[in-house]
């Protein structure tokens, strides 16, 4: 399967008030395939994918420069909505937080606020979804119950599951599994697995061993700046920068 | 390691490694010789704050009591049922009747339609401060409301007395301007402050993390609003807008001073331009001239009583559903439980048909409700608003629905801040002129129409700080006693229903217990203290309760984390939870210190006179009180509109002064601690 780029960043940078958080970051994501983002804590990683979809938005104070691009389309420009752009481009956060709502109303929450009001086609999407975020079997018996009982674990797959269930391109990953016990981390991450058939992932992570688990492409940030990118493969058999291989080989961190 | 480093039982494991520091007390440690006097103290601590507790339990069934007791000869004299649905209240004709049901009527409409006001306006303008307002905005916006909220019900009264009937009988071309409207307008207005502040804390509490997430979905901001942070909020909100009844069915000032006091019910029943009589009113004009222990005097605490029951069933409705709410959304519930599993089927299927035909039930009773008040016209009106609310927000885009969601949201603000200025602006403008060094220091002369008010000001100033000394350290106790120490058990639970009880008490209520029990049962006679213990009583629940949620805020990791460096309870509470919290007690005792500043009806029969030259020289003489003057003078005495303004203005200007000084204070701790 030939390779697409769907996200490129060209020179992004970001402040939070004064603190220059993400330094002149260039790079070309790939479609369907995943990318792991890892570095120290406070290196940017987290900041700089909550760029992809605007959640900096939020944040105030907060100022970038540079072009990121969504399919050739530059996702800061003026005339872009952002409420389009979350759309496709999904996230998932580094605590689960589902919304204090049933399990169904969770999942199905995302295709209501974009117009569905079918009841049978809502049955469908959060099926679904549910079964691709391989929760199904586990909830199906509760879907009326309030999502805030499911386990750390259950929570976090029901976070992606509501993800997907608004179709998006990209998910992006917020350290998912940092809050996960070593079972639930191993089931979200057979799942990213099976998530990038069909979707662009990007996890950031600061778990080394995740990130040569799950992803086929890795870049290295530190200090805010990108220090390397490039084949997961490449850059922890191979890493081209001392500093890369420093972090890999456990030298600091 | 040197001898006597470590304490007694230094002998531990740890002395056979050399490398290991000695476990126990390390050095410049206050070592803890008596872990019995400790406990001890703990345990004194928290008898005390139980006790606090246990005073709400104490004071609710003592004025249950007092107005049982004074009550009981009506009910036995003409029944109950004669005295709740008798058509006629007309206790000094010959012969006297005593039939409440058209008060009970009034007092339900005036909410009502109270209510159909405040609740949009409020629940809207709380959306526009917590999540649409741009910093600047919302730092005047918030304080302006909370100054709204300070605004004494006898000033509304005032205002209501001489601007709106007025404005209302021109504008309509009625007779008179007394009238429901006018009433219910007030209400509306005394509410709003209440459902504004309690909804825009619950808004902006509901965690960050709902709101990106809903975000990330690609939902509108106007959709992550209306669809998670304000169901996330229900319970707060939903508390508020209880708050907001519990205020207007129980005010009375301001009723009435502009309803027009006509015991009769409305015909037909929605013209909102009749005069109406609450039960509150009726107390307030009644109680003052009636002798003691006569029928007439009965049949008030009668009316006390049903007005305590209303208000007590409102309060335990309110109740029941936040318990519902929370439960719902209760994060730890463990899932299908044997319980659950053994529900009966006909609960089961009962319940999933109200969750699937949630929207229809609500559409039903609203119909029928517009029916038995409009007739046919409030069926048709039923089924309009069913067919624009099903079929037009499809049609409209999420963008297009959040500009207009947003728009309207900004308009109630507009429309509340927009009341706030015509009512600061008439009376400043019509009382500064009044204002001299002479009206601030002397006495009254000539009725209120000459003189001053100093006596009014310094009666005023010592109910206030009376009562806050007494109801702060007991709300405080109480709340903390609650939150912190208190299991869940039947003590807790009566403990904290008696609180609710105790909020939902209207303050007329308050004065006629403190007359029954302070006055005349233990002969205080009317004087300061009493007054001071009236108003105390009335803002307990009020301190309590936002203590407790103000220390509810503190998160249980930050308990853990101090009680696992060994830190006691106490100190616990004291160092780590309390400090945090002080911004949102100050909040509740800036609304205790509005209330009791302004309120008129407690001090009404316990306290002030209406004029006296002299100052108070000890708690067991009457005072004069500003609220009170400012009544008498705009009721009472022709002639005297200068003087009128001119107390409202200093009536205010105090209020102002508290609330300046708290809302100060409150946002210098705010800035210190951001969660």
């Amino acid at each position: 399967m030939t390779e697409t780029t769907i996200i490129t960043t060209n020179h992004v940078n970001l402040w939070y008030g004064e603190n220059h958080a993400v330094k002149d970051v260039s790079m070309e994501v790939p479609d369907r395939r995943v990318t792991a983002l890892i570095g120290p804590s406070g290196c940017g990683k987290s900041t700089l994918i909550r760029c992809f979809n605007r959640m900096n938005d939020l944040v105030p104070g907060c100022r970038i420069t540079g072009q990121i691009d969504f399919h050739g389309q530059d996702i800061y420009a003026r005339e872009t909505d952002p409420v389009e752009i979350r759309r496709k481009i999904g996230m998932v956060f580094q605590k689960p937080n589902p919304f204090p709502k049933s399990v169904y109303e969770n999942v199905a929450y995302g295709p209501r606020i974009h117009g569905i009001r079918d009841r049978g086609r809502l049955d469908t999407i959060v099926e679904r979804s549910l079964r691709n975020a391989a929760l199904w079997e586990e909830v199906k018996d509760r879907l009326s119950d309030s999502a805030m009982g499911l386990s750390g674990g259950q929570q976090q797959r029901l976070c992606i599951a509501r993800t997907l269930a608004v179709e998006p391109e990209v998910i992006l990953m917020d350290e998912p599994c940092s809050a996960l016990d070593p079972i639930a981390t191993s089931k979200i991450e057979a799942l990213i697995d099976e998530l990038k058939q069909k979707y662009c992932v990007i996890i950031v992570t600061h778990n080394m061993q995740q990130a040569g688990r799950v992803s086929d492409y890795t870049g290295f940030m530190y200090l805010g700046e990108m220090v390397e990118f490039g084949s997961t493969k490449q850059i922890f058999e191979n890493p081209a920068k001392e500093l890369t291989e420093n972090y890999i080989t456990g030298r600091f961190g | 390691m040197k001898a006597g480093e470590g304490p007694a039982a230094g002998d531990s494991p740890a002395d056979s490694f050399p490398t290991v520091p000695p476990a126990g007390t390390p050095d410049g440690f206050r070592k803890d010789r008596h872990p019995g006097r400790r406990s001890r103290r703990e345990g004194v601590i928290r008898a005390v704050w139980f006790l606090c507790a246990l005073f709400a339990v104490i004071t609710i069934f003592f004025i249950f009591a007092f107005l049982l007791l004074d009550a009981y000869p009506i009910f036995e004299e003409i029944g109950i049922w004669n005295f709740l649905s008798g058509p006629v209240w007309n206790p000094t004709g010959t012969p006297p009747a005593y039939g409440i049901f058209p008060l009970i009527v009034d007092t339900l409409l005036a909410t009502l339609l109270a209510m159909a006001i405040a609740i949009p306006l409020g629940v809207g303008s709380a959306i526009y401060i917590a999540e649409l307002a741009p910093y600047r905005v919302k730092a005047w916006v918030k304080p302006a409301v909370e100054l709204l909220a300070g605004i004494p019900s006898v000033v509304f009264g005032f205002f209501g007395l001489v601007v709106l009937t007025t404005w209302i009988r021109v504008t309509f071309d009625v007779p008179t301007g007394e009238t429901w409207l006018a009433g219910s307008l007030l209400l509306a207005l005394m509410a709003l402050p209440t459902i504004i502040s309690v909804s825009e804390d619950a808004i902006s509490s509901a965690p960050r993390e709902y709101k990106e997430g809903s975000l990330a979905l690609g939902a509108t901001h106007w959709q992550t609003i209306s669809r998670v942070l304000t169901p996330a909020a229900l319970s707060g909100i939903t508390a508020a807008i209880i708050l907001g009844v519990g205020r207007a069915a129980g005010e009375t000032m301001a009723v009435l001073m502009v309803t027009g006091n006509a015991p009769v019910i409305p015909e037909p029943i929605y013209n909102v331009l009749s005069p109406i009589r609450t039960l509150t009113g009726t107390l307030g004009i009644e109680m003052g001239e009636v002798p003691v222990d006569s029928t007439h005097y009965y049949a008030l605490f009668g009316v006390a009583v049903v007005l305590l029951v209303i208000t007590l069933v409102i309060n335990f409705a309110a109740t029941v559903v936040l318990a519902r709410i929370k439960r719902q959304q209760a994060p730890s519930r463990p899932m299908c439980t044997p319980q659950e599993k053994a529900a009966p089927e006909w609960r089961e299927r009962a319940r999933a048909f109200y969750r699937d035909h949630r929207g229809q039930l609500l559409w039903g009773i609203l119909a029928v409700s517009l029916l038995a008040f409009f007739g046919l016209i409030g069926l048709a009106v039923a089924a309009v608003l069913y067919l624009v609310v099903r079929f037009v927000p499809p049609m409209i885009s999420p963008k297009w629905a959040q500009r207009i969601a947003f728009s309207l949201a900004a308009l109630c603000v507009i429309i509340v801040l927009l009341s706030l200025g015509v009512i600061l602006y008439d009376i400043l403008s019509k009382g500064l002129p009044y204002i001299t060094w002479e009206f601030l220091t002397a006495p009254p002369s000539n009725l209120g129409r000459e003189g001053g008010i100093a006596p009014a000001i310094v009666g005023t100033m010592y109910l206030v700080i009376g009562s806050i000394a007494i109801s702060l350290p007991i709300g405080i106790g109480a709340a903390i006693y609650l939150t912190e120490y208190a299991r869940q058990g039947r003590l807790v639970g009566i403990i904290r229903t008696a609180t609710d009880l105790l909020n939902g008490t209207p303050s007329i209520v308050f004065g006629l217990f403190g007359f029954a029990f302070l006055v005349i049962y233990l002969s205080f006679g009317v004087c300061l203290f009493a007054g001071q213990i009236t108003l105390a009583l009335m803002v307990l629940p009020t301190i309590i309760r936002t203590t407790e949620e103000a220390l509810k805020t503190v998160p249980v990791a930050v308990r853990e984390g101090s009680l696992a460096l060994g830190a006691s309870k106490w100190q616990t509470i004291r160092k780590v939870v309390l400090p945090p919290a002080v911004p949102g007690i100050l909040t509740g005792t800036i609304l205790s210190i509005g209330r009791v500043a302004g309120e008129t009806a407690p001090i009404l029969f316990t306290a002030v006179v209406f004029s006296t030259r002299f100052m108070p020289s000890s708690l067991f003489q009457p005072v004069m009180a500003l609220p009170y003057h400012l009544y008498i003078l705009a009721t009472n005495v022709p002639g005297a509109q200068g003087q009128q303004y001119a107390t409202a203005v200093v009536l205010l200007g105090l209020v102002v002064a508290f609330y300046a000084i708290a809302i100060w204070i409150r946002h210098r701790s705010m800035a210190r601690h951001p969660w």
